[in-house]
This record gives structure tokens, sequence and C-alpha cells, in this order.
């Protein structure tokens, strides 16, 4: 290593050199102070001249996965959080729902979206939220997306009560029931609720006593398994086995030869990029996986459903869309979804649209009914947020007193392909009536989060959706 | 050059840094929270992180892409030992919890280091490329100690405070850090342990010949950068309030590469170049619409085009500047002898 | 020995025991007998369930040939260049998804949906993979002509150019490509199972596909590196690369073969894996770190040491999942981790490593 040892006016060189740096460093640092003039990220404008237009301009922060695991659904997730101000009148900039719209305004006031984007790590979100709340002054912040991001960005929401935070569709448990924090809203329902009326079908309807879990190891398959074992075991269910490939892996031949022969069904919690390469190597090692199998969630994305095609004929699983309602209120929503933006066309029932969605309107209507104020660090908006019902396409929302959604569950099988797309089709075929957190008391505050172990399958009080419970 | 002027700049190499120290200790009135915290201070500690990378390759001539996961490896022991939400939260008392870390971090550093000490250049660089990747898995896969969604709410001592609402004490802190670190190094390579070092670097036979026993320098060198790492995933850690397998994946190995590279790798200063061209880069990057997410794209070229152009980095082209510009004003004065302006390793 | 003599001779064995530096002398017991720990362990598992035992070994086998084919190029460009192409997994990961995009375009989309709709013929599948392979081999050729050549003898520097350029590349095919992780579909005339008559096993047919495949690979470059000129070629610009340009030879030329013979085999890799496994943006890290550790077990620069790391790591990585005690199944990484540490205390430089 060099010890610097150059002439000594060399070192006034350096001196001045660096003193420049630090000029230079705090140049851009100051731009950091003067947030109006941000130009970066702000996707939309407003006109002024637009006579609806006559309060304050409101920045809302959106953010989404731009990169990592999940960032081919940011354009769903956008998609679903425009809609609901395309329907109060905003018009798309582009074809790409990250662009925002343009003319977007809610009681009165003229809306700037603030774009944001994380990479599926809970320090990315916090670092994004950071940015979007104490750099671009955002007031209402809608993200994150993944589930460990939501915990962290629910944490970080106790540090700023001055701004109202809403999910968007992180779907980890402890993110309200744990966390609980008094600015931090969730509009749809967690991972573990939308599991609810599959133990209760396995073991009414398909007969089943004893089940294998399979799942990635990791906090969403967790709260997935978590549903169903703590509905199965409450009503009389076993768990022989759970199994949890590590994740990252690919390869599950290995964990599928694990699977006893004997057991009557199992449910399978691999989710994401998993689902795929799970249910053609089962297919493979073991044959047709219908008549044994109940599934996560992500079976029934379309994106998902297109890639497997007949191979998951059969499967039932559940959720909290259905994408074959005939409501009217669904059939427009989906209608408007694919209006506004093509490439979403048939993306409707996806989580990722549907929770973005829920979120942005919720958000809208608490606005509408306080006519924009958001003095007195948003205690009415909050106010109207905390009690909102929520008239959504798939049935009404409220929230519970931890600020989590209490919304309906659709049980649902895939199908024959009858719509002639070449796609499997979903069928609902039951409605779980608004299923809300805790199943009834199973779960709360003080039990452990879902993980390998927990919950322990222990008999318990059924939920008040299952044929035990009083529902079915 | 005369008798005088050699002692005045024996005396000023440590001007220009100084000065920067001066100035950033006024930072907090200069510039807003939210930059000081965010851009600042994590340009800090990622700067010790990269440090640790720039002085083991540097000094040692051991590229280690396993800095990262050995600062996690610190941060997880201490996030697991104190009050925290997830993981073990054994409630520890936060400053014995960090002492934890470090130490657990540089025996860490010590076993990795005995492993590879045998190994090197660029077959060491895979191997602790391998380490640092299987670190992040068994910390990703374990969820015992953390899983996936990580620890969060990791108790800090009470020095350390809110880094979101009250970000200038772990600004000072990070910045006090640093700048031992930068001494300490700079100390230690004037040591006869520091030059030993250096003599492994440049011929590591000829070492062995002369009697030192080479494995066990790269072994206490390579404990040493974990060592520097475990600082670093300590103030990580205070900075994030939470660790998760996030913190230490692949892209934030690569980011260190990245900012260690691009400071230049052959001087220490380098590591806080890199760092602050970084989060500097990274912060402006976020709010321009076009880029967006694209960061990682601009950051690779970037890199791509220092390591084409300048394999000195940043530093090297400072070096460069200065000596052009140094032997133009020293006009016909005899140049510094040849060998001082050697290649920097 | 005899007794009655002033001096009693050592036998043979015991007298080069004693000459071996006690500190090595106990790496090497430990070794052995962590070896005979695993061996007693897998042969009770075996013997418990034979079935079981059939079907994860399989599993390795054929995940060690996937190994193979990809760290087989990895390690012929360094032992041949002494570069370290850490855009290696972005090569694999880039094939996986030209040939997932060719195979939509020419199934009209939807052959890419598992084995159920398939209507893939046997073109649907081939041609990909040969676009894809030889489109992946161009790119490194491309990489290796303009970043690589004008620099060597500087590996660092290098291994930092393959770094950024596979930061870009991810990047990149992150913002092109987008989708979830999907599957290439094997052709139809490909069965979806074979029955083994050994224990009532049906096996995925792909699989052992792709077994059959690693194999021939191994014995074509085998071929190739010992009996062709080219070759021998190879061969002594490993051993002595100046000499060889001093011959007279074109190196560059080799050179830039090499190269694109590695990336050939890196998207060969890519296609075998997304049809076996899956097309998923992960790939490149994971591709990378598998030829590294095979690579790093084997020994760099030797194909030998490629098929017996490739091995190792499979069968490791199989065997691990299932035999460990339920409820430590997430610690297996621990295990690759260990058969890392196992192999370089006794060769720092890998099984069949040289020093440069």
């Amino acid at each position: 290593m060099r010890d610097g040892s150059d002439g000594g006016r060399l070192r006034l060189w350096a001196l001045l050199a660096v003193l420049a740096f630090v000029v230079a460093g705090i140049a851009a640092g100051c731009g950091g102070d003067d947030d109006e003039d941000e130009g970066g990220g702000v996707t939309a404008t407003t006109t002024g001249t637009d006579a609806e237009a006559t309060g304050e301009p409101l920045r809302i922060g959106i953010f989404s996965n731009n990169e990592g695991a999940f960032a081919p659904f940011e354009g769903q997730t956008w998609g679903g959080a425009m809609l609901p101000l395309i329907e109060r009148g905003a018009t798309p900039a582009s074809d790409d729902p990250t662009d925002g719209v343009e003319n977007a305004v809610i009681a009165g006031r003229p809306i700037e979206i603030v774009y944001g984007g994380s990479d599926s790590t809970p320090d990315s979100a916090v670092e994004e939220a950071r940015r979007l709340v104490e750099q671009e002054n955002v007031e209402i912040l809608l993200g994150p997306l993944s589930g460990s991001e939501g915990i962290a960005v629910a944490n970080y929401s106790k540090e700023q009560p001055g701004v109202t935070f809403v999910n968007g569709i992180s779907g980890a448990q402890d993110t309200t029931l744990k966390v609980r924090s008094e600015n931090f809203f969730r509009f749809h329902s967690d991972g573990t609720q939308w599991t609810a009326g599959l133990g209760d079908y396995a073991y009414n309807e398909l007969g089943w006593r004893n089940v294998v879990t399979i799942g990635d190891d990791y906090d969403f398959p967790y709260s997935q398994i978590a549903g169903f074992v703590a509905e199965f075991c409450a009503i009389g269910g076993t768990v022989s086995e759970r199994l949890w490939p590590p994740l990252g892996e690919e390869d599950y031949s290995s964990f599928i030869t694990q699977i006893p022969e004997d057991v009557d069904g199992f449910f399978m919690g691999v989710g994401g990029t998993g689902t795929v390469a799970f249910v053609n190597q089962y297919g493979q090692l073991r044959g047709n996986l219908a008549d044994r199998i109940m599934g996560g969630i992500f079976m029934t994305d379309p994106v998902i459903l297109e890639e497997l095609g007949n191979q998951v004929v059969g499967v039932v699983t559940a959720g909290m869309t259905a994408g074959d309602s005939q409501e009217p209120a669904y059939l427009e929503y989906a209608e408007g979804l694919g209006n506004a933006y093509a490439d979403l066309e048939g993306t409707a029932s996806s989580v990722f649209a549907y929770g973005y969605y829920t979120a942005m309107e919720a958000i809208a209507q608490s606005l509408e009914e306080v006519e924009g104020d958001l003095s007195d660090e948003h205690a009415a908006f909050r106010d109207a947020l905390a009690n909102i019902e929520l008239d959504a396409p798939l049935g009404t929302i409220t929230l519970d007193e931890n600020r989590q959604a209490i919304m309906d569950n659709f049980l649902q099988q895939i199908v024959e392909d009858a719509s002639g797309d070449g796609v499997p089709d979903v069928q609902t075929i039951k409605t779980i009536p608004q299923v809300d957190q805790t199943f009834a008391g199973f779960f709360s505050p003080e039990t452990p989060s879902p993980d390998r172990t927990n919950p322990a399958c222990e008999e318990a009080e059924p939920p008040p959706w299952t044929a035990q419970g009083g529902g079915g | 050059m005369t008798r005088s002027t050699h002692v005045v700049e024996r005396a000023l190499w440590w001007a220009p840094g100084m000065a920067i120290v001066v100035v950033l200790a006024a930072a907090p009135l200069l510039f807003t929270d939210f930059y000081l915290s965010a851009v600042l201070t994590k340009a800090l500690w990622l700067g010790v992180a990269a440090v640790s990378l720039t002085f083991l390759a540097g000094y040692v001539g051991m590229v280690s892409l396993g800095q990262v996961a050995l600062y996690g490896i610190a941060g997880f022991t201490m996030a697991n030992l104190v009050t925290a939400d997830g993981g073990s939260a054994i409630a520890w008392n936060p400053w014995l919890g960090t002492l934890a870390g470090i130490l657990v971090c540089t025996g860490a550093g010590l076993l990795f280091g005995a492993i590879a000490s045998r190994s090197y250049g660029i077959y060491f660089l895979m191997i602790t490329l391998a380490f640092g990747v299987i670190v992040y898995l068994f910390f990703a896969q374990v969820t015992q100690l953390s899983g996936f969604g990580g620890v969060n709410n990791v108790d800090r001592p009470d020095i350390v405070s809110n880094p979101v609402s009250d970000p200038a004490n772990l600004f000072y802190i990070a910045l006090g850090t640093a700048a031992a670190v930068y001494v300490l190094l700079r100390y230690l390579g004037r040591t006869p342990f520091g030059l030993a070092l250096q003599g492994v670097r440049d011929d590591p036979s000829r070492m062995r010949a002369l009697g030192f026993n080479v494995p066990l320098l790269r072994m206490l060198a390579f404990g040493l950068g974990a060592l520097v790492a475990a600082l670093a995933g300590i103030l990580s850690v205070w900075w994030n309030t939470r660790i998760s397998p996030g913190s230490i994946d692949l892209p934030r190995t690569l980011d260190v590469l990245i900012i260690a590279v691009i400071g230049g790798l052959y001087r220490l200063e380098g590591a806080w170049v890199g760092a602050i061209v970084f989060t500097v880069l990274d912060n402006w990057t976020r709010g321009i619409d076009i880029v967006g997410g694209r960061f990682n794209t601009v950051i690779g070229v970037v890199f791509l085009a220092i390591v084409l152009l300048s394999p000195g980095g940043l530093m090297g082209i400072w070096q460069s500047i200065t000596d052009f510009v140094g032997r133009r004003l020293a006009g016909t004065g005899p140049s510094p002898p040849e060998a001082e302006r050697a290649h920097p390793s | 020995m005899s007794r009655g003599a002033t001096t009693t001779a050592k036998p043979a064995w015991l007298t080069r025991l004693s000459a071996v530096p006690p500190r090595k002398l106990a790496v090497r017991v430990l070794i052995g007998l962590v070896l005979a720990f695993v061996a007693v362990y897998v042969g009770y598992k075996a013997a418990d369930d034979p079935r079981t035992f059939v079907v994860v070994g399989l599993n390795g086998l054929t995940l060690a040939g996937l190994y193979f084919v990809v760290a087989s190029g990895f390690t012929l460009i360094f032992g041949l260049m002494r570069v370290v192409n850490m855009a290696h997994g972005s090569l694999y990961m880039l094939a996986g998804f030209f040939a997932l995009s060719l195979q939509k375009k020419l199934t009209g989309g939807e052959a890419t949906s598992a084995f159920g709709t398939s209507e893939a013929g046997l073109g649907d599948w081939i041609i990909p993979l040969v676009v894809a392979c030889l489109g992946v081999g161009l790119i490194g050729l491309v990489m290796q002509q303009a970043f690589l050549r004008w620099n060597q003898g500087q590996e660092l520097r290098q291994a930092l150019i393959t770094i950024a350029i596979s930061i870009i590349i991810a990047d990149q095919v992150l913002a092109n490509f987008g989708g979830v992780a999907e599957n290439l579909a094997a052709p139809d005339a490909f069965p979806e199972s074979v029955s083994l008559r050994l224990y009532d096993i049906s096996y995925p047919f792909f699989r052992i596909f792709v077994l059959l495949v690693a194999i021939a690979v191994g014995l074509a470059l085998w071929a190739m590196i010992k009996r062709t000129r080219f070759g021998m070629i190879v061969r002594a610009g490993v051993d002595d690369r100046q000499m060889v340009s001093a011959l007279g030879i074109n190196i560059q030329l080799v050179f830039a073969s090499a190269f694109l013979i590695g990336a050939f085999l890196a998207g060969l890799g890519g296609v075998l894996g997304g049809t076996m496994i899956s097309v998923n943006k992960g790939n490149d890290t994971t591709y990378l770190l598998f030829s590294l550790i095979v690579v790093i077990i084997g020994g760099m620069g030797s194909l030998a040491g490629a098929a017996i790391g490739a091995l190792a790591l499979g069968l490791v990585d199989a065997f691990g999942d299932v035999y460990l005690p339920a409820g430590y199944t997430n610690y297996s990484v621990l295990l690759i981790f260990a058969l890392l540490v196992l192999v370089l205390a006794v060769r720092p430089l890998g099984l069949f490593g040289r020093p440069a």
C-alpha cells in the first residue's frame, strides 16, 4: 500500500479537491431537503384547471416489488391500485400500470401518485418506505407486497404516526395480529384466512382423517398450512407429518418420495415458483394429483393455471377471490380492469390485483367520507378506515380491532376447461362467510407465530363456518 | 524535495482524512434527517464492510466474497441474543449481545480462514463465495434463528436510540467506528504483522522460505477481516433495526464487492468513496421514473466500466490525476522515485 | 520382527504412518471416521427402506448428471484459460429463457404447460434446445472476445468483469422475461416414466435422459480432450500456454473455441434443467454456486474432478433432504458445507486439482 509521500503542494490540492467532493455532496444532500422539487418518481400530475380539483394536492405513495421473485406481479398490483382512481375519473398515463394515472381526484383533492419498488426483502421494503415517507413526504403509503416485507413495514409505521399505512397484499398473519400498529390497515385477509374452509371440506366432504402437509420452508406457507391445520385439527383431524423443503429447493422429488402412501390426502403449501416444479415432479413420480391433494392459494392464480394445465383438474383449493363470480359488482370490476389495461385482461381474480384494489378503494371511500380532511394526524380519516363497510366486488369487508380485514373466503375446485381458452377453469363450490383472522379464537397475539411446528394439531373450538361449528 | 517538505508532508498524510471527518462531524446540521440516516449513515457502515474486503484484497491479496456473510453472522448472533421479535430472543443486554456477535463472527472468520488458508487467488475467491451463499442459505432455512421473515425490532443500546427519529446518534457512532477502523488498519499496515501480510501477498513461497507460517498469517488476516466485518454487521442491524436473510443474500455480497472495486481495491479510503457513490446513486435513481427498478443495470454498467477502464477504481483515477497534477507542478524538480510510485499491489 | 536383534525393524506401513505429521494424521483419521459413520448411517437407512434408497439414489444421480453438464463447461474454461466465468450461471438461465420463448412460439403458447396438455413434437424441443445452446454459446464467445481476450492473466479482473456482466444479464432478464417459473415441455415422444423392475418403481423418464446425456457429454469431452488434435492443444495449453503459442499454434482460436464449447454446455444444462426442474430467474445464482462447489471439490480444470464433484454434490443434496432426521431437514445446506470442508481439509485444490 502506498504511504503517500508525494509533494507537499500536492497535499494542498488533495485537500481542496476533497473539499470540492464534500461540497458536491452537500449540494446533493440539500436536494433531499427540498421535496417539492424532487422531480423524480412523481408519476401523476394535476391539471389545476379541473373544476373538481379544488383541494390541496395529496401525495399517495404506492410500492410493490419491482425486483425479486414477485416482480412479475408488479403490473397486477398497480392495475388494481389505479382502478379506483380510474373509476373516479382518472386516465391511465400509459399501457403500463406502473406509470400511474393522470387527473386523479378524490374528494376534491388532486392526487399525486409517487412510485416505489422493493425486492421482497424486508430491508429493501423499509428503505423504500422510508424514502417515500421521509424524502418524498407522502401522506398515505400503500404497500408492500411480500409477507416478510409487511411485518417490517408495519413495524416501521409505528415510527411515523403522522402517515397512514395501508397494506398492499403482504399476507403474513403477524403483520396485524402481533405488530398491531395503530396506523397500519389491511383490507384483505391474511394467508392463514385464505385456507378457511379447506379443513372442513377435507374432513366432512372428502372423509379425510389423516393428512400430510408439504410446504416451502418460509413464512407464507407456514401461514397457509397453519390455517388448514387449525381448522382440520380443531374438528378432529390429524396431521401425521409436515414436510418442509428448504427455500430455493426446486427438486422436490426427494420430498415427494417421503410422502407416505397410506395417508388420506395431503395439503400442498408450495408457493410461487415451486408450484409448477412440484406439480410436474409429483405427476412424474406418483401420478395424478387430483384425488388426494388440496392446494394453497397460488394454484388458482390465472398465470399458474395456464402453466399447469390438466394436471391439476379436480384439486380443491381456497382463497379470497372467486374468478368465476357472476355478481354484477365483480363483473364490473373485472371489465374495468381489462378496459384500463389490456395486459391485465383476465387477471381480475389475482390476489395481487384484488388486494391493492381493495386497499385503494378503502382509502378513496374513507377520504370521501371525511371530505379529504387529514388534519390532526389523520384522526377522522383513520376512524373512517377502521369503521368502513367496504362493498368490495367479492363481498363486504370490515376490519377487526387490529385493523385486519374480515371477509368471505371461497372454496374452489379446478375443473376442465369449459370456456374454450385451453386453460382449466376454477369453479367456486362454496362461500365461507366472514372469516376472521383469529379463526374463532384459535389464533391470538399470544399464540406462537405460524412456523414449522406451530400451530400444534389439537382439537379445539370449531370455527363457525365448519359443519361442526354450526356452519356448512 | 527539501528535508522540511518531507517532514511536512509526512505529518500531513492524515490531513485530507481529518478534513473530511471534520466536515462530516457537522453533517447533522447540513443534511436532512432522512439523508443523514438513509444515505450517509448507510454509506459509513457499508464502507466499514467494504474496507474489510479492501484490506484483505489490498494488503493480503485475498479477495473475499464472504465479508457480507460474516457480518451477517455477527448481526444474527446479536439479534438472537437480545430482545427482539423473532429468532431466539434470549434477551441479553444489548452491549453483551454486541460483544458476543463480534466474538462469534471473528471466530467464524478464523475458522473459515483456516479452511481456506491454503487456497490462493481466484480459487480463494470461489471458496469464499461458496461460503457466503451457504451462510445465507443457513440463515434462510434455519427458522429457529431467523427464517425468512427475519428478526425485527432488535434491541439496541440506549445510546444508539432510534435511527428514524433520532439519526444523529447512530451517525456519530458509525462515523467514529469508521474512523477508528481506518486508523487501525492504516496503522496495522506498518507493523511487522502488516508487513508480513504484504509479503505474503507479494510472494508466498518466498515468505515460506523465510520461515513465516503463511497459512497461519492468512488465517489471522481473515480473522481480522471478520472482526471489521462484524463491526459493520452490528452497525447494519442497529441501522435497520432488523436483520433477515435478505440482508445478506448474494446481491448484497455483490454490492459490497462493487463498492470496494468502484472505490478502489488498493486504497483503504476507496471503501468509503465507493460506498458514498453507491448510496447516493441508489437514492437518486429510485426517484427517476425511467430508471426506477433498474438500479442494478446501472450499477452493473458502472462497475463494468470501472473494471475495464480503471482497475484501481475511483481512487485509482484520483491517484492518476494527482500524479499528473503533481508532476506538472513539480516542473523541473525531481519526481518521486519510481519505486514509490510503483503499482499499488 | 526379530526379537534378538539390537534394532527392531518396523513394518513398512508403520514407517509410512509415522512419517505423516501428527496434525495431518489426525485430520485424516477424523475424516475417515466421519465417512465411516456416514456409510453406516446410510447403509442402515437403505436396509430399512430399500425402495426409497433406490429412488433417492436415482434422484441424486440424475441431479449429478445435470450438475456435471453445467460444471464441465465451467471447468473447461478455467482449466484452459484460467478464467473464472462468474456469468456461467447467467448463461444457464438465459438458455432456459430463450428455449422457453422459442418453444412457446413454435407451439402457439400451449405446450409449456405440464405433460397433460402438451403437444410438443420432438422438433418443438430439439429446435429450442439447439437454438438456445448455440445462442448462448455465441454470447459467451462475444463476451470472451470483447472483454476477456485482452486481459489474459489478470484473473481477478476477469472474474470481476464476468460478475458485472452477470449482474447486468440478471437485471435485464428480470426486466424482459416476465412470468413465473415455468417448465419447458419435453417432447411427447418421450414417455413420462419408465418402470424399473426393481421394487416396482416408476421413475421419470426425462431425468434418466438427462443422466444419459451427461454421460454422453462426459465421454464426448473425454474423447475430444484425449484423442483429437484440438484436445491435445487444450491439454498442452493447460500445462503451458506460452509454449503452445511459441510453437506457432493459434492459441487465441483455441481459447475462443473452448469458451464457445463451455458456454454451449452451460446452455445445454439450462435447457435440460429447464425441462427437468424449471426455468427460473434465480437459476443464475443457484447454478453458479453448484458449478463452483463441483469444481472446488473436483479440482479446477479436471473433467474427472467435475464428474466426481457433481456426483458428490448430487448425492449429498438428494440424500440430505431425505435422510436427515425430520425436523432437521432445513440444515441440509450444512451438509454441503461439511462436504466442502472435508475436501478442502485434505486437498486445498480439490481432489484432482493442480496448482497453477
